[in-house]
């Protein structure tokens, strides 16, 4: 094609439609397909990677008979699995909670071999509700405080040096590893954040009298859902920023110019002609928002998670205040737990590959959907 | 641009009702309804600076009151005399390491000789526990079988056959026995079937890491020696493996008898240092008194207070008075550093007259080890033993001065407990002699774990992006780059996961391979390494890197390639001296960043990289990757729900965070550096 130019002159004998084979082109042939092999060699070891847990972790979540789901791996919480043999050589395998009903209704059956295995029965019902608890109020406080931080920086604010060095340090934080971050909301959330109390703890840094005898106590929220989830939301507060930012930007001036033209005010032109455009693009980035936050477990490893909880959420309490500063168990920090903190055997497999398939699946899904949608909008979207 | 806009609201309209425009209603101070919009949204971009600079404020907060804390740590620590003492144990663990390697050679070189036989013994006994654990099932009843039986003949004995009423149940016992020993001979047979299935398999011939196979002739023989002892009915060595334990015992007593010289020196080392170790002990104890005498003063004040505070709340008379009492028993007082420090000062004649002789005596007896070993092993321990005398002689050169000059009154500088911080060799944390807290240990595992992980991403990541951007059909870009891009979603502890359950097995199983053997640090002992580590997070950054790598190569300008190729250059010269040259700086900033990415990364490396808290031991070269490590972001994250909240420990792993966290910052900071100092292109 390209590489004509460095043919040499043609000869009336030969076909001059025959294609030349220079070493230049031989090389460029190999080099081609070395790095061909590199991009294919990746997405082998994905392929790889994938493959192996679908293998192993299918075969727990699907039955070949009705309902074709193991549906009790999705509505049982984690429990000990026990595994014994009784005396005639028959083996049992069941949940902490059958076998107590197995001992009252055998009373005389003796057993030998028992052994225990914590995490690795029932199923993954609690971890899931916390996942999502965590990742609904991250993503309600993300949005909001990002979205409009956006707006802001966006359409009205001025420009200069000040509005410079903050979108700078907002990038630098997004590079922040998460970790810190956890760090950052154990600090904040678990022990200085206020609340309103009748009686503020020793801890408490500042109290503040309110009416009614409350106080409203600087003394932390302590381990619980809401502090994870203002964690996480900060951690991927300037990612969210950045990213409504930038579809912001996309939307041509035009658009607010010829609004403003008209008569509009500053926010009817605002959240008439720029928002409903700039949607797509932030929708896209509150997606990949949910994949980010659902993946990781460092941040709520201390101001959330829990590794065993035997009621859920709404069971454990009666009030909203309650119902929110409650620890809970997540879907990565129960990975984690059966992956490194619990004594390896046959019995607990099922329970690890069966939960990464499905956590895998889940957030697979959504990053899928969010990588859909943003080669869907850039097709679509021309101005 | 927003200022310049007509907005029309803040601007007094004398002629309102003549207008187009018209103004709305809702004021309120001064201040119209699209004021109040523009405030709520200035009023959340601020809350969000805000919270981000809190970030930075409770990170460095919490962090930087980890040195003062830290200073008065080390001020306890020389105060109580744990410092002086820590002079001579260092030189007892210098002369330790020393003494254990030179005894290793020792011991490889007598098991030189019944090398073989002991091959051999050691594969049997691997084979004998591996089918014990292959049959451990049928193995089970036939025990319980057994122990039934022998229940069964304790209840006959203990009945009396003279007895009437004791008839029938004898009678039922017979039964019982009669019946069990037919099990027993149907477990026998069925137990002899399975092992010599068992014997069979693959499972059962696996030795263990380095263990060496014994020589093939033997084979026959010891799985006839195995299958002999397997079986339920024997109690006894088969013939062979007697044969070799007394071959074994007798080469060794010959060897001893060899090497008596070697043996004699071991002693003479070990002798040597006795009276040094037993005045160690001596005055560690009254050092560790002594700390224990501080921690007591240095709470007193807290406790007093809890007291009177607890007698403040209780309602009970007496108990307020018992509380009372016990807040006046609470001593509040200077500890008295002098007295402390005394035994000490008493002790350093006493040292110096030690050291001397062992000092010489060791220079002699080190000339006395061999030089000449065979095995490769005592070769290598031998050479080992020379680094460690040498550190040895340093040390007690060294801690001569230290011991000679040392004074408990010395202050502690500032630059001191910053630096033993930032260059500290230890991170030992809940021991009861004192918590050290050094950065080396756990930064040079993040910093090994992220440079192979870079090594590993960065040709595959940047070949895929050239690849793709430059070479690839439109077709195959469609499909590859979505397919990268979803990588980059696969949660860490997912990876982590794979990397801990599956991953490190294969990689250790790879790693024993024969061809394989040139690779430095193969075969791998252990499956959580620092290869496994890198490997898994490289993984992770490649989509990071093949992203802004792609990015830069879009960003170059299409006039640049068609010139290039206008030029006669082949597609390929236009790639790798218009194209990449181009944008190497994007390339570069798309490395740092994924260097950002990897160093933070918390739960891959908490699960996969080991968990040791040492430095990594340099001595192998490359081979350094097959050994287990730390990082910052696992110690973290494993530490700190463990500790109290404002503790000296708890601080450390803040400070350790704000490390983390200026490095993220660095990182980020040079790539756009980078970016924007070659973008004038």
């Amino acid at each position: 094609m390209h590489d004509q130019a460095t043919d040499p002159p043609l000869q009336k004998s030969e076909n001059p439609f025959q294609k030349k084979i220079t070493p230049q082109k031989r090389q460029d042939a190999v080099v081609s397909t070395v790095l061909r092999m590199a991009t294919y060699f990746i997405l082998i070891c994905a392929a790889f990677i994938f493959l192996d847990i679908i293998r192993k972790g299918a075969p727990v979540v699907f039955q070949t008979e009705f309902p074709f789901v193991n549906t009790k791996f999705f509505t049982d919480s984690p429990e000990t699995l026990m595994t014994f043999e009784t005396e005639d050589g028959t083996f049992y395998k069941m949940d902490f909670s059958d076998y107590s009903q197995w001992k009252r209704d055998n009373p005389e059956g003796r057993i030998v071999e028992e052994h225990s295995h914590a995490y690795s029965g029932g199923g993954i019902f609690g971890p899931l509700v916390g996942t999502a608890l965590l990742t609904i109020i991250c993503i309600i406080v993300a949005l909001f405080v990002g979205l409009t931080t956006a707006v802001y920086l966006n359409e009205y604010s001025s420009k200069g040096r000040f509005m410079d060095m903050v979108r700078l340090a907002i990038m630098n934080l997004a590079g922040v590893p998460s970790i810190v971050f956890g760090l950052f909301g154990l600090g904040l959330f678990c022990f200085v954040a206020p609340v309103i109390t009748g009686e503020p703890q020793e801890r408490s840094i500042l109290n503040i009298p309110l009416f009614g005898g409350n106080f409203l106590a600087f003394q932390g929220w302590g381990t619980s859902m809401i502090a994870g989830g203002f964690t996480l939301a900060v951690m991927i507060l300037p990612v969210i920023i950045a990213a409504c930012e930038e579809s912001l930007k996309a939307i041509p001036m035009g658009f607010r110019e010829a609004s403003l033209a008209l008569g509009a005010t500053k926010w009817q032109s605002i959240s008439k002609s720029v928002l409903p455009y700039a949607f797509p693009g932030m929708l896209t980035a509150s997606i990949l928002g949910i994949t980010r936050v659902a993946g990781e477990t460092a941040p709520i490893m201390f101001t959330a998670a829990l590794a065993h909880k035997d009621k859920l959420p709404w069971q454990d309490t009666d009030s909203i205040g309650g119902f929110f500063s409650q620890s809970v168990q997540a879907m990565p920090y129960h990975i984690y737990t059966v992956a490194a903190r619990i004594p390896q055997s046959e019995y607990t497999k099922p329970m690890q590959f069966g939960s990464v398939f499905v956590f895998m699946v889940l957030v697979m899904c959504f990053a899928a959907l969010s990588i859909f949608m943003r080669i869907n909008y850039r097709k679509r979207v021309k101005w | 641009m927003s200022q310049t806009a007509p907005t029309g609201d803040n601007k007094p309209n004398p002629e309102a009702g003549s207008v187009v425009f018209k103004r709305k209603g809702f004021q309120f101070m001064g201040l119209g309804t699209q004021d109040f919009i523009r405030f709520f949204f200035g009023g959340n971009a601020s809350l969000a600076i805000i919270i981000l600079i809190l970030i930075c404020v409770f990170l460095a907060k919490e962090a930087f009151m980890f040195f003062p804390q830290h200073h008065a740590g080390l001020k306890d620590y020389r105060q109580s005399g744990q410092e002086f003492v820590d002079y001579i144990g260092d030189e007892i663990g210098a002369h330790t390491n020393l003494y254990s390697s030179a005894n290793i050679a020792y011991f490889a070189e007598v098991n030189r000789t019944s090398r073989e036989e002991d091959d051999i013994l050691r594969a049997h006994r691997a084979v004998l526990a591996n089918l014990e654990n292959l049959t451990s099932k049928t193995w089970g009843r036939f025990e319980r079988e057994v122990d039934a039986l022998e229940d069964v003949g304790d209840d006959l004995e203990d009945l009396d056959p003279a007895k009437e009423e004791d008839q029938p149940k004898i009678a039922a016992l017979q039964e019982e026995k009669e019946r069990l020993e037919k099990e027993i001979v149907k477990f026998r047979v069925e137990l002899k079937e399975e092992v010599s299935a068992a014997i069979n398999t693959n499972e059962a011939w696996e030795l263990g890491v380095g263990s060496d196979a014994p020589p093939p002739e033997s084979l026959p023989k010891l799985r006839e020696a195995v299958l002999f002892e397997a079986s339920p009915e024997v109690d006894e060595e088969h013939p062979y493996i007697a044969e070799l334990k007394a071959v074994s015992k007798a080469k060794k007593a010959a060897a001893v008898e060899e090497f008596a010289d070697f043996k004699a020196t071991l002693k003479a080392m070990q002798d040597v240092v006795r009276p040094l170790k037993s005045l160690h002990s001596e005055i560690r104890s009254i050092a560790s008194e002594n700390k224990a005498v501080l921690v007591k003063l240095s709470t007193a004040a807290d406790r007093k207070e809890a007291w009177i505070k607890g007698a403040a709340a209780t309602k009970d008379p007496d108990e307020k008075a018992r509380m009372l009492a016990e807040a006046e028993k609470v001593v509040i007082e200077a500890p008295d550093y002098d007295a402390m420090a005394e035994p000490f000062y008493e002790v350093i004649p006493e040292h110096a007259a030690l050291i001397a002789p062992i000092d010489t005596e060791m220079a002699v007896l080190f000339q006395q080890l061999p030089d000449k070993v065979e095995t490769r092993s005592a070769h290598e321990n031998l050479k080992r033993a020379k680094v460690y005398y040498d550190r040895f002689v340093k040390t007690v050169a060294e801690n001569r001065e230290n011991i000679k000059g040392w004074s408990h009154e010395k202050p502690v500088s500032a630059v001191e407990s910053v630096s033993s911080f930032l260059f500290g060799r230890d991170w030992i944390t809940n021991s009861s002699w004192h918590d050290v807290y050094g950065l080396l240990p756990i930064f040079t595992g993040s910093l090994l774990i992220s440079i192979i992980a870079l090594v590993v991403a960065v040709p595959f990541a940047v070949s895929a992006a050239i690849y793709v951007n430059q070479l690839a059909p439109l077709r195959e870009q469609n499909f590859v780059k979505p397919a990268i891009e979803f990588i980059e979603a696969i949660p860490s502890v997912v990876l982590g996961f794979f990397g801990i359950l599956v991953f490190g097995e294969t990689l250790r199983v790879v790693s024993q391979v024969e061809w394989l053997q040139w690779v430095p640090g193969f075969p791998m002992a252990e499956r959580l390494t620092i290869l496994n580590a890198g490997l898994l997070l490289a993984f992770m950054a490649i989509p990071t890197i093949f992203t802004l790598t792609e990015d830069a190569l879009n960003n170059i300008p299409q006039a640049l390639t068609e010139n290039s190729l206008a030029m006669g250059a082949s597609k390929l010269q236009t790639v790798f001296r218009v194209v990449v040259p181009t944008a190497v700086s994007g390339i570069i900033a798309a490395v740092l960043l994924g260097f950002g990415r990897i160093i933070g990364e918390t739960m891959v490396v908490l699960l996969v990289a080991g968990n040791k808290i040492k430095i990594p031991d340099f001595t192998e070269g490359i081979g350094v990757i097959a050994q287990p490590t730390h990082t910052m972001t696992g110690i973290i994250a494993q530490e700190l729900a463990e500790v109290d909240a404002g503790s000296l420990h708890w601080r450390a792993l803040f400070m350790v965070g704000m490390v983390l966290f200026a490095i993220s910052l660095i990182v980020n900071f040079s790539a756009q550096r980078v970016l924007k100092r070659f973008q004038k292109i």
